[in-house]
């Protein structure tokens, strides 16, 4: 019944929305260009100019102590790359020094000595978290996060690291 | 005369555990640079490590792909998922030989060029490469400098046909390494 009372009313609704938008191609195209622009800003500012991750408040996916961490990868180092690379890593442990290079700093843990000299986990610390006034207080152990690249045969490697409080 | 034998033997044995000595350095820098019409793009990685023995020249780099940093988030999430496929390659490795260290004196300060050539294996594919180098002797430190190019098809590194305006053939390699005495 409903249906009829339309049909009644526009017998032809397909032909006259068709004609409706012959009668206005303008309409037409300000939306094309408007939804082009709108994908072409989303992709600019979400997709090709997406920011980094900010690691200094990004949550760690695991916590381990430094020892342990270090130990994983040298006993079966194809297990821990798939644990840990690529992941925001907090460890905790007590660390051998600190080095400067340049504009880095790295806070360094050394476990055992092979072809590289000192060997452990090297941690680069974000430019953000550096701190030029720190002095390690001797057998204090520190907790540190940030993202883990891999282990290079001598040393797991961190960057962007900052401190846990 | 007693005096002069000993200032030889002291000056030699100096000389020979300079020689003797491996420098070392953990935080090398390499750069890789692409640079296109329609794109220009930096890697950098600031903790390679690197041994560089002076006795026989072996130099040897160990590089994490992942520690590549990049100015764009895209473009560090496609050099990882799409071209080194550093979950799969994790390492770039050099292996190679410096030659013509028997001139050189390292106990003086200059900067000598030379050549290094060797293996280089990115992508789990190994190919020779040869440049020239230079080396600085600088307060008992080693600095090295040099700048290659390699092609990412040599490395089995296939570029899709949709970006291949983007990336260019071949990409500038620098590499830098400041090396001190191995204790």
């Amino acid at each position: 019944m409903h249906c009829k009372t339309d049909l009644a009313r526009d017998p032809f609704p397909i032909y006259q929305t068709t004609y409706k938008m012959k009668k206005n191609p303008l309409r037409v195209i300000v939306a094309i260009v408007i939804i082009a622009l709108a994908s072409g800003i989303y992709v600019w500012k979400y997709l090709y100019n997406k920011p980094h991750p900010d690691y200094l408040t990004i949550p760690a996916d695991v916590s381990v102590d430094a020892n342990t961490l270090f130990n994983a990868f040298v006993a079966d180092q194809a297990l821990a790359e798939s644990t840990y690379n690529g992941k925001v890593v907090e460890i905790t442990g007590v660390p051998s020094g600190i080095e400067q290079s340049d504009s880095l700093q790295f806070v360094v843990f050394v476990f055992r000595q092979g072809d590289f000299g000192d060997e452990g986990i090297r941690c680069a610390l974000h430019p953000r978290a550096v701190k030029h006034d720190f002095h390690l207080t001797p057998d204090k152990p520190v907790t540190l996060k940030g993202y883990l690249t891999g282990f290079n045969g001598s040393d797991v490697i961190f960057e962007k690291c900052s401190f846990v409080e | 005369m007693k005096i002069r034998i000993i200032a030889l033997i002291v000056m030699s044995m100096a000389i020979q555990s300079l020689m003797a000595q491996k420098y070392v350095t953990k935080t090398g820098r390499i750069r890789f640079y692409s640079d296109t019409p329609m794109e220009k793009i930096e890697g950098v990685n600031q903790q390679v490590n690197s041994a560089f023995d002076l006795a026989t020249g072996q130099m040897v780099f160990k590089v994490l792909m992942k520690s590549f940093g990049f100015e764009k988030a895209l473009m560090q999430e496609h050099f990882n998922e799409n071209y080194a496929e550093s979950d799969k390659f994790p390492n770039a490795i050099f292996k190679g030989t410096v030659a013509g260290l028997q001139s050189i004196d390292f106990l003086k300060d200059g900067k000598h060029n030379v050549e290094v050539g060797g293996d280089l294996t990115i992508h789990g594919v190994t190919q020779k490469v040869k440049t020239t180098a230079t080396l600085e002797s600088r307060g008992g430190k080693i600095i090295g400098h040099a700048v290659f190019n390699v092609n990412p098809k040599d490395y089995g590194i296939n570029i899709p046909t949709a970006v291949v305006k983007q990336i260019a053939e071949t990409i500038e390699v620098t590499v830098d390494a400041t090396y001190d005495k191995m204790n």
